[in-house]
């Protein structure tokens, strides 16, 4: 399953006027466009065109711009996702707008039915158009759902049934836009004579074992029908966490980006409480914008191996200000600081150190009830001084839309 | 301190303090979950969205001039439901009239005209009003 343009479908729910309009959703920052609709990529909008160099064609056509509004896809790409989880017993959440539902148990004979039933259901209960692609692997029904949106756009279902309907589903699809294959590769396969799908998988053994690594082979056996990719019905914890953004404008003051570093490091140790573990070591990076040159250029990181794992807010955040303070040089214009969070350890497989002055247990406690009071009464109600209110160096959102679905001050307002 | 007395299961913050053991309670063996008004009132929660809504048009279907409503995607708009509608991509609040051959939305005032729909609109359902939520003080301004 994967949504009709996600970004732009939210806006859309909540903004009707935009049906019909050319509509485009820009990255953080507001610096590229991230999804587009139907409208815009018939304009031309590239994916990942800066904003400042579609702008005649913004400003010519009445595109509609936003900002990502990640709170509302958030809750909207929750909601599908356990729409759709009420249909199959497993699925796997691949991206916020993609998911593989697992039909393999199923009672169904006509999974195309199924299919429908599913779209149908996501439109109507959560407002988002998908697509479904039905097929006997991942790789192959990543490319049912690319021919679903191609060729059978007014149903948006398609179910590679049998031999016949997969392969007039490969001889269809470019080398290229086979999930897996990257741009280099496709060129190569293209040399060897490689065009379609179709062709790849009529590939001799011989070819196949000489110039495929295992990614490769594994791809080849999707692409013939033989599941080859696991599933991954439970999220893997992360192995490194790194909260990183670019400024709104470059910044030289020190104390303005020691406070985005006390932000980005109390993000880290927020993520590593949710998911039960601590990191061994912080690494805390700064540079210039490498695109100026007109500036003067500098950039650096360090890495700090902690005496004893933690995710507790402040001892994070004060190990990254010390990194901090040895890399800031002055008298650059900064555009980006980033904290990484490495070496990620279950947080129950702790071994305290001889000499750890830190009070782990009260530390831990307070942690806990400051989680919980953050998430019951608003993300950041309750922080620690060094990470400042104003944010002066936040990003950029210039056209960003209300969380409508989150909180209760931003719900959608209607004149009747 | 147990943290784990901070409740927040019913989106409500409170510390529940133990109080020690006297007599048995002759309640244990009756207690029940407490009301949940998101389980009342919210039946599919996937599909539920609340709206502000402001007006007089369905002043006499009980909606007051400032009212916050549960919508509920969902379920299928029948004749007479409350229905939050896109008439020409403007949100509204109206009542849906229907029969098989016509459609109306309908105010709950006398004062604004019923809506016939004809083929040149566009109109869609949004979903359907189930709740209609109401702060006391916003209907004691009103009556100023």
């Amino acid at each position: 399953m994967d949504c009709n343009n996600f970004y732009v479908s939210c806006e859309r729910l909540f903004n009707p006027k935009l049906e019909g309009r050319p509509v485009i959703v820009l990255s953080n920052n507001d610096g590229c466009a991230v999804s587009r609709s139907d409208e815009a990529k018939v304009l031309g909008i590239e994916m990942a065109t800066p904003a400042f160099m579609a702008r005649e064609i913004i400003e010519k056509n009445n595109v509609a711009v936003f900002s990502s509004n990640y709170t509302l896809y958030g809750d909207i790409s929750d909601r599908v996702m356990k729409t759709l989880g009420s249909f199959v017993p497993r699925l796997e959440i691949y991206s916020i707008d993609e998911a593989f539902l697992d039909m393999h148990d199923l009672d169904y004979t006509d999974l195309l039915e199924l299919g429908l039933q599913i779209k149908k259901a996501v439109k109507k209960n959560v407002g988002i158009p998908v697509c479904v692609g039905i097929a006997p692997t991942k790789t192959l029904a990543k490319m049912a759902n690319r021919y679903a949106k191609k060729h059978r756009k007014s149903i948006g279902v398609h179910w590679a049934a049998n031999e016949h309907l997969i392969k007039e589903m490969l001889s269809v699809t470019e080398v290229g836009d086979v999930w897996g294959i990257g741009r280099q590769y496709a060129l190569f396969l293209k040399r060897n004579g490689f065009n379609t799908a179709l062709e790849l998988v009529s590939a001799p053994e011989e070819f196949i074992r000489k110039n495929m690594t295992v990614v490769g082979q594994r791809l080849f056996n999707e692409l013939k029908g033989i599941p080859a990719i696991a599933w991954e019905f439970k999220q893997p914890a992360k192995k490194n966490i790194c909260t990183s953004k670019s400024f709104g404008k470059l910044q030289t003051k020190k104390e303005e980006i020691a406070e985005a570093v006390s932000n980005y490091a109390a993000a880290c140790a927020l993520k590593l409480r949710d998911q039960n573990s601590c990191c061994r070591s912080i690494v805390v990076f700064l540079q210039t914008n490498l695109h100026r040159t007109q500036d003067k250029q500098y950039s650096r990181s360090i890495n700090m191996d902690l005496p004893t794992p933690t995710n507790f807010t402040g001892e994070m955040i004060t190990y990254a200000l010390k990194g901090f303070d040895i890399i800031f040089k002055d008298g650059y214009k900064y555009l980006k600081c980033g904290v990484m969070a490495l070496d990620i350890v279950p947080d129950q497989k702790i071994q305290a150190s001889l000499f750890d002055k830190l009070d782990r247990k009260k530390n831990k406690t307070v942690m806990e009830v400051m989680d919980k009071v953050n998430k019951s009464l608003g993300k950041e109600i309750v922080r620690l001084s060094t990470q400042g209110f104003q944010k002066r160096y936040r990003l950029k959102t210039e056209y960003l839309s209300s969380h409508f679905t989150t909180d209760m001050n931003q719900i959608l307002k209607v004149k009747i | 301190m147990n943290t784990n007395n901070l409740s927040t299961e019913k989106g409500i913050l409170s510390y529940d303090c133990k109080v020690p053991a006297g007599f048995p309670s002759p309640a244990m063996d009756y207690m029940q979950e407490r009301i949940d008004l998101n389980k009342e009132f919210i039946k599919h929660p996937l599909s539920t969205f609340i709206i502000e809504s402001s007006g007089y048009s369905m002043i006499n279907a009980f909606i007051p001039p400032k009212a916050r409503l549960i919508v509920d995607r969902s379920l299928t708009p029948k004749n007479g439901d409350i229905v939050l509608a896109v008439l020409n991509g403007e949100f509204t609040v109206k009542f849906l009239k229907k029969n098989i051959h016509k459609c109306w939305l309908v105010p709950a005032n006398s004062k604004f005209k019923e809506i016939e729909i004809t083929e040149e609109m566009d109109m869609q359902i949004w979903g359907v009003v189930t709740n209609i939520i109401t702060n006391v003080n916003d209907v004691k301004s009103c009556m100023r």
